[in-house]
């Protein structure tokens, strides 16, 4: 078989890297001591390319990567640079993302794919690409509910050539999380079908309004698909109804997945190991920018994703208040949520009231979307004290004490070799650990107090 | 108790609101040097509760926010003259919180108005030491720390002022992000009406929210109410808020709705259907106009909603509501 230039396209699997891919093993060691992050042996038997693409034609023809040699200790013995190294890493990626406060869907819908076929039963990954996926299933769950709380996420899997409903679409976390719990219900067999699963949730999804977003992502171990019908139509079906598909590969890059993903514009990705998957999974937890609309009916016409909903917000009974029974459990209790249409007594709020269909949410709910339209500036890393005349002594956030020589690491861009960052606004320095903490977490500058 | 326990304090150093607090046209004047005295007898006790506490004091003053005193630092100038008669931790802490306050209230300037109390940036550095002291990295010259013996942190937050409308968004963002490192955050308001965005934390996180009645019991509210941790709080109960109002306010008018609707691309809420959102200027269909303009429930006048619906079964006494216009514009809640 001729040499195949499939080695450029293998390389943009890993969207998440930033190091340029150089011929040499430098960009090797640095990229895959980012991704590591403990796991930094790639246990796959295929090398994967990265450094040696541009030299030979064919990937087993590259020395494999000795990715031990990645994590250098300094001379006292201390893995701190490894480990600042991630964190620099961390930061360039946040710079890359944009500033300004783009427009993103609050709203959102999920349907989670699993791939349940009998590849997922394979032990490259500890215990089984079955037992960590439905783990990190479950962590994703939880994360995305915290980050989106007015969204909703359902459940299906490929099994035996069919796709099976595991979970309804539900705003309740526990909900979802039960319906994945039990293990033995969802055991792996068969063949798995991509068009018989996406067919099934694109049809659970079809009725949901405009101005949510509809996504599905799917976790796929296998390199088969046995579809009834042509999966194309399928696609050109999710497109016209706007559905952004993910896919996160266990096992290698099939060219109708990354298809799928570039079509409608969602993300793919191949884990290499399993810090990696538990990456590229988290990728789908912030909201997707909101796609750009097409100015072709002219000016003045509303945005079809933008609408209006009409919210309840509850009164909040506190223990001490006589028990009555709920509508959602038919279960007696003392505490509740009451709907302000209808005064049904909820156990939990977000939710569909039962009874009249309004949505009640709590104010607090609706704060949580917020940092996403309103984001923290990055800090501008502070790379040598000449120009400020009476620099501060300590973080301005944790006091803890600057170093006063600049370390010795390589200074790679992005990182200050004083350990300081500074805001834009209120030209205050803060430490490695503060300017993580305010960015991931906090989301709002203590300087500025914005 | 095994478990050191970790205590940030936050002051509200807000100059006009301590001149009106210690006017003697109040019920119960407090002015702030009898404030401060029973603070420090406050922090005095939390420090010889167990040896293994910490203590963090923040003062939060209009413009900007200080550290004043923190157990892990050694401040430049710290230089206490040994006394035989005091004990020495408690001195240190005395000495180095009166000293940065002087320090601070002499670098005020003569200015117009007034700036805002900074109070969530105060905040918002609490929630920096404590997650720099409890998850500990690398650092060169950080001791380690035996993760076993990890401490409970909570913060206190000790407020004169009203609440200020811009601040809604970071004092959510900082309650969400306490949630996360698990702190627990108690609100005890001396002077000035009823913030519901500190009531909120107090709930959210778990803490107590407490309006002082008697503010010359200060001492004695502080150490029944905020002085055992969050572990103790199982067995020792805390006078907790019970009724939080969690309806929102509208953007237009400021009233507070029950059934509001919101737009999807910002969040903002209205209290009846608009065609514009005024906020992110987007336009709304005709059609979801048209149908929401028909289902909007007839509401009963808004005026008995806007009275507290249910009795108040903590308190005896029904405490004066402050009048609601107080606040400026807040986006989102009151």
């Amino acid at each position: 078989m001729p040499p195949r230039q499939q080695d450029s396209i293998f390389m943009d699997v890993d969207s998440d890297s930033d190091v340029s891919i150089l011929g040499d093993g430098d960009g090797d060691y640095s990229r895959t001591k980012g991704k590591g992050k403990g796991k930094a042996t790639d246990k796959r038997k295929k090398d994967k390319g990265k450094a040696k693409a541009k030299d030979q034609a064919y990937t087993w023809e590259a020395s494999y990567t000795r990715s031990w040699d990645t994590v250098q200790e300094d001379e006292a013995g201390s893995l701190q640079g490894a480990v600042e190294d991630w964190m620099a890493r961390g930061r360039r990626r946040r710079l890359l993302a944009p500033a300004a406060a783009i427009r993103r869907t609050i709203i959102r819908h999920l349907i989670l794919l699993l791939d349940l076929s009998a590849s997922m039963m394979d032990r490259d990954m500890r215990p089984t690409r079955f037992d960590l996926s439905l783990q990190y299933a479950r962590e994703f769950i939880t994360e995305w509910f915290d980050q989106n709380p007015l969204g909703q996420i359902g459940v299906v899997g490929m099994r035996a050539g069919i796709g099976e409903r595991i979970g309804e679409m539900s705003g309740n976390p526990q909900d979802v999380l039960k319906s994945i719990a039990d293990r033995h219900k969802l055991e792996p067999t068969g063949e798995p079908s991509l068009q018989n699963a996406i067919e099934m949730a694109r049809s659970s999804m079809s009725h949901l309004p405009t101005h949510s977003s509809r996504e599905i992502l799917v976790i796929f171990g296998s390199l088969t698909t046995c579809d009834p019908g042509n999966i194309h139509d399928t696609l050109d079906a999710c497109v016209k109804n706007k559905i952004r598909i993910s896919v996160v590969a266990l096992a290698a890059e099939m060219k109708i997945c990354r298809e799928l993903c570039d079509k409608t514009g969602g993300q793919f990705g191949v884990a290499m190991n399993e810090g990696h998957f538990k990456d590229i999974l988290f990728e789908s937890v912030p909201p997707p920018a909101q796609r750009a609309v097409s100015r072709a009916a002219g000016p003045g016409t509303a945005n079809p994703a933008a609408d209006l909903m009409m919210m309840g917000f509850p009164t909040r009974l506190p223990d001490t208040s006589p028990p009555s029974l709920c509508v959602c459990h038919s279960e007696m209790k003392s505490e509740g949520f009451l709907c302000p249409r209808c005064m049904a007594k909820v156990c939990d709020v977000p939710t569909d009231c039962d009874i009249c269909g309004l949505m009640i949410v709590s104010s607090p709910h609706l704060a949580r979307s917020y940092h996403h339209l309103f984001p923290v500036k990055p800090y501008q890393a502070v790379s040598s004290l000449e120009d400020m005349p009476d620099p501060a002594t300590g973080c301005h956030a944790c006091a803890r004490i600057f170093p006063t020589t600049p370390s010795t690491a390589a200074a790679t861009e992005g990182m200050s070799p004083l350990g300081r960052y500074r805001c834009t606004d209120c030209h205050n320095d803060f430490c490695t650990d503060c300017d993580v903490f305010v960015h991931d977490v906090i989301h709002c500058c203590p300087g500025c107090g914005k | 108790m095994e478990k050191a326990s970790h205590l940030s304090v936050i002051v509200d150093l807000s100059p006009t609101q301590w001149h009106l607090s210690a006017q003697a046209d109040n019920q119960y004047p407090l002015s702030i040097q009898t404030f401060l005295s029973q603070l420090l007898a406050f922090l005095n006790a939390h420090i010889a509760s167990q040896h293994e506490n910490t203590l963090a004091v923040f003062g939060a003053l209009p413009g900007k926010s200080v550290m004043l005193y923190s157990s892990t630092e050694v401040l430049a100038d710290d230089a206490a003259a040994p006394d035989a008669n005091s004990y020495p931790p408690f001195k240190a802490v005395d000495s180095t919180v009166v000293q940065r306050m002087m320090y601070e209230f002499d670098a005020f300037k003569d200015v117009e108005e007034e700036a805002p109390c900074a109070l969530v940036g105060a905040l918002a550095k609490a929630l920096c030491y404590i997650n720099r002291i409890t998850h500990p990295s690398t650092s060169p010259g950080g001791a380690a720390e035996d993760p076993s013996i990890l401490p409970d942190p909570r913060i206190l937050i000790l407020s004169v002022s009203p609440d200020l409308s811009s601040s809604y968004i970071p004092i959510m963002n900082s309650i969400f992000s306490a949630q996360k490192l698990k702190v627990t955050i108690d609100v005890c308001k001396i002077y000035g009406p009823d913030t519901v965005f500190l009531q909120q934390a107090a709930h959210l996180t778990n803490g107590s929210y407490i309006y002082l009645e008697r503010r010359d019991a200060l001492l004695q509210y502080l150490i029944m109410s905020f002085l055992s941790p969050p572990a103790i709080r199982k067995v020792l109960a805390v006078p907790k808020q019970d009724k939080i109002d969690f309806r929102a306010a509208c953007f237009c008018h400021k009233n507070i709705v029950d059934v509001g609707f919101v737009c999807s691309v910002c969040l903002s809420i209205f209290c009846q259907p608009v065609p514009v959102c005024s906020t992110c200027r987007t336009k709304f269909p005709i059609k979801t106009l048209q149908r929401l303009n028909a289902s909007r429930p007839s509401l009963a006048p808004t005026s008995s909603r806007n009275t507290l619906p249910l009795a108040n079964l903590n308190n005896a006494t029904p405490r004066p509501t402050p009048p609601r216009n107080v606040n400026g514009g807040t986006p989102g809640l009151r």
